[in-house]
C-alpha cells in the first residue's frame, strides 16, 4: 500500500519519506550507541537496506541526503563504474568496432537504402552487450531510445488497476504495440524537440517472454515486421542462456528476415582484471592481485558478476587485512580461522572457498561432459608414485591417467541423466574410435548393453510400488548413477586407441526419433487395423508387421484390377508413406542442432533443447506403458 | 478378403492339418466341460484357428459374432491411479485380448478382467450356470508378476470362466500356469501339409497351381502356414497363370536383414559399424519387433559363418537377447551382438592370411 501511495501522491510521499529518514537516523544512532566496532560489517548492511529503501521510494535528492547522514554508503559499483567512454569498455575493441561501423553505416546509407536496419546482439549475461551499444551510441552522438521492459504486475498491483479502472495490457500487447509504433513513426523523440535531428537508435533489451504457441507466433511476426520495416537502426540483445528453443528459433527468423546478428565472447579474464585494478584505485582500497586473479577467473567471463564480487570483498575488510600480498592464498586461508569453519578442511580449499563465496557456479553443459568423455584424453606416461593400495593389472587392462576430474564429478556438474548420457555415448563414440580398433567397439557395446540393464531394471522395480515413494525414488536415483558411471567408464576404458582429437560434431540420438517414428508407425498400422477389423481377428502385433504388412504391400499395389477385392478394398489400401529416417515430423527438425565440442567453444543452450527432449520422451514413455 | 481368413476352417470338422487335435478337442467339449487350456507352438501353426473352432463348437455361431472394442480400465492400486487402455474382441461368450500388450502393467489387465467378467455370470437356456471363455494371446510375453497373478485368479474363480491361453514358447510361462491348465502343443505344419493346404485353396479359387510353385512356396514359408498362403495369393497378384520357375516375393525385411549380414561380412569397421545401425533403426521404425531382428540376424549369420565360429556367435547370440528382455534400448544389445560377429569375421580373415589353423 505505502508503494502505491508514494507512486500516486507526491505530497504524501515526501511526508512517508521525512519520517522514513528520521527513523533511520534514529536507528543508526541506537545501532552505533550499542554495537561496536567489530560490527561495522552489520551496520554497513543495515544502511545498505536503508540505502536501498530510499532508491526505491524516494528518489536521488532524499538519497543524497541520507548518505549524508549515513557516511560511506556507496552505490552499486557496478552502476557506479559503468563504462562511459570507449577506453573503458571491457569487451574486446574488434566487437565494439563492428558495433560502431554498423552504426555509422546505418546513419551514412540511412536515407539511401532502408533495409536491414536490425543488430541483433547475442552473448551469455554479463559480457557488455547494453553497454557497449549505449558507449557506441553516445560516442557516436545519437541518441538511443530504448525500450525498457515493464516489470510484471502483481496480482495486487493487478487487482488495484482493477479497482481504478486501468484495464490489464499483457506485456506482449504493449511490445506489439510498441514496436507498432516504431515502425509507423520513424521519429519519436517527443521529449526532446531540439535534438530531433539527431540521430536515433532503438535499443531492445529484452524480449517478452512468451508462453505458448500462439504467444510465439505473434512475437514471431512482430519481430518479423520489424526486422524488415524498421525505419532507424534497431538494436536487439538476447541474452544468450535464454535461448531456448523458441529463442534459437526466434534468432533464425531474425537473421532470415535480414538482420545482421553479432555474438559477443564472454569478456577474457585479462580484461575483466583490468577493470578491476582500476575500480580498486579508484575507490581507494587494496585489494591483493591474488584476489583480483581469483575474481577475474571465478567470474567466467562475466563482468557484472567479478564487479559485484570484488565490492563484496571490500566490504570484508578483516579478510583483506588476514591476506599478506606474499604468501600464496592456499596457506593464509587455512591460516585464518574464520574462513576454515565455513569451509572443511578440503585438499581444494582455497578454490572451494572461492567458488563458494564469488565465483559462478561452475556447471558444465552435457556436449562439455560429452566431450570429455568421448576424446578420453589422458596422460602419456603412468604416474611414478602409484601409493600402497596399488597392485598390478595385467597389461590389458592398464589405462594412462585420466586427464579430467573423475568422470562421476563431471556428470553432477553436467546434470545430466543416466539414460541420456547413455544415448549420447552410444550414437557419438563411434566417431571416436580409430578405424581398426574394432576390439574397442565390443567392449563399448558390452558396457553399454550393461548400463541399459542396469538402469532399466530399477525403473521395473520401481514402477512396481512395492515401496514408499521416498525410498523408490532413492533406489532408482543410486542405480541411475550407476548406469551412468558404468556407461561413461565403460566408454572410457573401451576406447583404448583414441582417435587424435579433431574437430568432431556430436549428434543427438537417433534412437528417440526412432522411437517416436516408431510409435506413430504403430498406431498408423494398428488404426488402419481396426478399419479393417471385420476381417481379422487379434493376431499378435509382432505378426501384424513382419507377416502381414509386407503381403498387403504386395497386394495392395494390384488390388484394383482385380475384381475379387473391391468389395472390400479399404483393407488393401497401399502403404499411404513409409516413414523413413530421412524424413522428419516438425518438432525434430530443430534438434540437429549439432555442436561443436571441443576445448573452445560450448553452446550452453543445447542443454536446454536436451530438457525439452527429456521431459518429451517421458511423455512418450508414458504412453507406451499404457 | 484375404485368403488367409476366407479359407480358415470355422469347425473342428472343417480342419485339416491337426486333425487329431480337433477330434480330440471335439471329444473333450462334448462332455460339457473343459479344462483350462495352453496352446503352444511355432508361429503360423494354426493355433489361433483352433481356439476360434473350438469355441464355436462350444457356443455354435455366437462365438462368430464378435465385435472389437477399445477398452479402458480405471485400476485403482492402493497408491495410485492407473487407466489402461487394450483392444478386445468379444463375443457373448467370450472375451480376446492381448494383455501384454499393456507392456509392464500387464498383470492389473489380467486380474481386472478376470474379475469382472467373473462378477457377470451368464446363464444358459436351461437356467444352467454356464461358464464364460477368456482367451489370452501372447501368455509368454506376460511378465512374470502377471503370471504369478494370472495363477492365483485362475484358481479363485474357476468357477465362472475358463481360460484358453495361447502362446509361442511353452518354456517362458511359468510352471505353476502351465500344470493348471492342459497343454497342447500345436507342431508347425510340415510341407507336404501346406502343399496339400495351397491347393485346396487353388481349387476352391479355380487356379492352376504347379507342384513345383507350391513346394516353394512351401519351402519359403519355413513351415509357417498363414505366411504360406500370404506368399501364394501375393503370387497370384503377381503373376497369373502361374510358372513352375515363378519367383516367390521373401519379406522385405527379410532381404534387409540379409542385407545387413552381408555388409558385415564384408567389411569390419567402427563406420560399418554405424552404417549397420542405421539399417536396424530403418527396420525398428518399421515396427519390426527387436527380438525378431535379433533371431533373423543370426539365422543368416549362421549362414555365412565357420562351423567353428558358430558356437561362439551363437553364445553371444543368447547372451545379448536375455541381455534384450533386461534392458529397455534395444538397439544396445543388437549392437553388441553385431560386434561381437565382426571381431568373429575379422579372427577368421587373420587365420585364413596367416595359413595357419584357427585358433579359439
Amino acid at each position: 500500500m505505502c508503494e502505491t501511495r508514494v507512486e500516486h501522491s507526491e505530497e504524501i510521499g515526501n511526508r512517508f519519506v521525512r519520517r522514513l529518514g528520521s527513523v533511520a537516523i534514529i536507528i543508526h544512532k541506537q545501532v552505533s550507541k550499542l554495537i561496536l566496532e567489530d560490527f561495522n560489517l552489520f551496520t554497513k548492511d543495515i544502511y545498505e537496506d536503508l540505502d536501498l529503501s530510499n532508491v526505491t521510494y524516494v528518489g536521488k535528492k532524499r538519497k543524497q541526503q541520507l548518505c549524508l547522514d549515513c557516511g560511506d554508503v556507496k552505490d552499486l559499483w557496478v552502476d557506479k563504474y559503468k563504462p562511459r567512454c570507449l577506453a573503458e569498455l571491457a569487451v574486446h575493441k574488434k566487437k565494439v568496432g563492428e558495433v560502431n561501423t554498423w552504426l555509422e553505416e546505418r546513419f551514412r546509407m540511412s536515407k539511401v537504402n532502408s533495409c536491414n536496419n536490425v543488430l541483433v546482439l547475442t552473448g551469455p549475461a554479463g559480457v557488455g552487450k547494453s553497454a557497449t551499444v549505449h558507449v557506441v551510441v553516445s560516442h557516436i552522438g545519437a541518441e538511443l531510445c530504448e525500450w525498457q521492459t515493464p516489470t510484471p504486475t502483481l496480482w495486487q498491483e493487478y487487482n488495484y488497476n482493477a479497482n481504478s479502472g486501468i484495464s490489464y495490457i499483457s506485456k506482449l500487447d504493449e511490445f506489439e504495440t510498441f514496436v507498432e509504433k516504431i515502425r509507423k513513426y520513424p521519429s519519436i523523440s517527443s521529449s526532446s524537440r531540439e535534438c530531433s535531428k539527431k540521430n536515433i537508435v532503438m535499443l531492445i533489451d529484452d524480449l517478452p517472454v512468451t508462453n505458448g504457441r500462439a504467444a510465439d507466433g505473434r512475437l514471431r511476426h512482430c519481430l518479423h515486421s520489424l526486422v524488415i520495416s524498421s525505419q532507424c537502426p534497431t538494436v536487439i540483445l538476447i541474452t544468450e542462456s535464454s535461448k531456448t528453443q523458441s529463442g534459437e528459433e526466434l534468432l533464425l527468423l531474425l537473421e532470415k528476415a535480414g538482420a545482421s546478428k553479432l555474438a559477443f565472447n564472454p569478456i577474457t579474464a585479462n580484461s575483466i582484471k583490468k577493470t578491476l585494478v582500476r575500480i580498486c584505485r579508484e575507490e581507494m582500497c587494496s585489494v591483493t592481485p591474488e584476489w583480483i586473479d581469483h575474481i577475474a577467473k571465478g567470474s567466467g567471463g562475466d563482468i557484472r558478476h567479478a564487479i559485484t564480487a570484488l565490492q563484496y570483498l571490500c566490504l570484508r575488510p578483516n579478510l583483506l587485512v588476514s591476506l599478506p600480498l606474499s604468501i600464496p592464498i592456499s596457506c593464509s586461508s587455512k591460516g585464518e580461522p574464520g574462513v576454515v569453519t565455513s569451509v572443511q578442511s578440503f585438499e581444494g580449499l582455497d578454490e572451494k572457498f572461492f567458488s563458494l563465496s564469488m565465483g559462478r557456479d561452475e556447471t558444465l553443459s552435457l556436449f562439455h561432459a560429452l566431450g570429455k568423455f568421448l576424446h578420453n584424453k589422458r596422460d602419456t606416461e603412468q604416474p611414478a608414485d602409484l601409493g600402497q593400495g596399488y597392485f598390478q593389472l595385467q597389461e590389458m587392462f592398464m589405462r594412462y591417467p585420466l586427464k579430467m576430474d573423475a568422470p562421476e564429478k563431471i556428470l553432477s556438474q553436467a546434470y545430466a541423466e543416466a539414460s541420456s548420457v547413455a544415448d549420447f555415448l552410444h550414437e557419438n563414440v563411434l566417431d571416436f574410435i580409430s578405424d581398426e580398433a574394432v576390439d574397442d567397439a565390443v567392449t563399448i557395446a558390452s558396457y553399454l548393453s550393461d548400463s541399459d540393464c542396469l538402469s532399466a531394471t530399477l525403473t521395473i522395480r520401481g514402477s512396481s510400488g512395492s515401496s514408499s515413494i521416498l525410498s523408490r525414488h532413492d533406489s532408482k536415483n543410486v542405480s541411475q548413477q550407476v548406469a551412468a558411471s558404468v556407461a561413461v567408464r565403460g566408454v572410457l576404458f573401451g576406447n583404448s586407441h583414441p582417435l587424435p582429437s579433431r574437430w568432431h560434431s556430436i549428434r543427438s540420438p537417433k534412437l528417440w526419433q526412432i522411437k517416436q517414428l516408431s510409435f506413430i508407425k504403430k498406431n498408423e498400422i494398428l488404426s488402419k487395423w481396426c478399419e479393417a477389423q471385420c476381417c481379422f481377428s487379434i493376431c499378435g502385433f509382432s505378426v501384424m508387421t513382419t507377416e502381414y504388412q509386407y503381403a498387403l504391400q504386395l497386394l495392395g499395389s494390384k488390388v484394383s484390377s482385380l475384381s475379387a477385392h473391391t468389395q472390400n478394398s479399404q483393407i488393401y489400401k497401399p502403404e499411404q508413406q513409409d516413414i523413413r529416417m530421412g524424413e522428419q515430423p516438425d518438432w525434430m527438425a530443430t534438434d540437429e542442432s549439432t555442436t561443436q565440442v571441443g576445448t573452445s567453444s560450448i553452446r550452453q543452450a543445447s542443454i536446454y533443447d536436451l530438457d525439452i527432449h527429456i521431459s518429451g520422451e517421458s511423455e512418450e514413455d508414458e504412453i507406451e506403458e499404457w | 478378403m484375404l485368403w488367409v481368413d476366407k479359407y480358415r476352417p470355422k469347425t473342428l470338422d472343417q480342419i485339416a492339418v491337426h486333425d487329431d487335435i480337433a477330434e480330440n478337442l471335439k471329444k473333450l467339449v462334448s462332455e460339457h466341460d473343459c479344462p483350462h487350456l495352453l496352446f503352444y507352438g511355432p508361429s503360423g501353426s494354426g493355433k489361433k484357428t483352433l481356439i476360434m473352432a473350438l469355441l464355436r463348437e462350444m457356443f455354435g455361431s455366437a462365438a462368430e459374432k464378435v465385435k472389437i472394442e477399445n477398452k479402458t480400465w480405471k485400476i485403482e492400486t492402493g497408491t495410485r491411479k492407473i487407466e489402461l487402455e487394450l483392444t478386445t474382441l468379444s463375443s457373448t461368450h467370450h472375451v480376446e485380448l492381448n494383455p501384454s500388450d499393456a507392456g509392464f502393467q500387464d498383470r492389473y489387465i489380467v486380474q481386472e478382467i478376470i474379475k469382472e467378467m467373473a462378477k457377470s455370470r451368464p446363464i444358459d437356456v436351461n437356467g444352467n450356470k454356464s461358464y464364460k471363455v477368456l482367451v489370452l494371446n501372447e501368455v509368454d510375453k506376460l511378465s512374470k508378476e502377471a503370471q504369478h497373478s494370472l495363477r492365483r485368479t485362475m484358481e479363485k474363480y474357476s468357477a465362472s470362466c475358463r481360460l484358453i491361453l495361447c502362446c509361442n514358447s511353452a518354456s517362458r510361462v511359468i510352471e505353476a500356469v502351465r500344470s493348471r491348465c492342459l497343454n497342447i502343443r500345436i507342431n508347425a505344419p510340415t510341407n507336404e501339409q501346406i502343399v496339400g493346404v495351397l491347393r485346396h485353396i487353388a481349387k476352391k479359387e479355380h487356379l492352376e497351381l504347379p507342384i513345383g510353385l507350391a513346394t516353394r512356396i512351401a519351402v519359403q514359408s519355413n513351415r509357417n502356414l498363414r505366411r504360406a498362403i500370404l506368399s501364394f495369393e501375393a503370387c497370384r497378384v503377381q503373376q497369373y497363370p502361374f510358372t513352375e520357375n515363378q519367383v516367390v516375393q521373401t519379406m522385405d525385411w527379410e532381404q534387409y536383414v540379409a542385407e545387413i549380414v552381408s555388409d558385415i561380412v564384408n567389411e569390419q569397421s567402427p563406420k560399418r559399424l554405424y552404417s549397420v545401425r542405421l539399417k536396424i533403426y530403418e527396420l525398428l521404425v518399421n515396427c519390426i519387433p527387436p527380438e525378431v531382428i535379433l533371431k533373423k540376424l543370426v539365422s543368416e549369420l549362421m549362414k555365412k559363418l565357420d562351423s567353428e565360429l558358430k558356437h561362439e556367435v551363437s553364445h553371444w547370440a543368447a547372451y545379448y537377447e536375455h541381455r534384450m528382455r533386461l534392458g529397455q534400448k534395444s538397439i544396445f544389445h543388437i549392437e553388441g551382438l553385431n560386434t561381437c560377429s565382426f571381431v568373429n569375421f575379422i579372427s577368421k580373415a587373420l587365420a585364413n592370411c596367416n595359413f595357419s589353423p584357427p585358433s579359439n
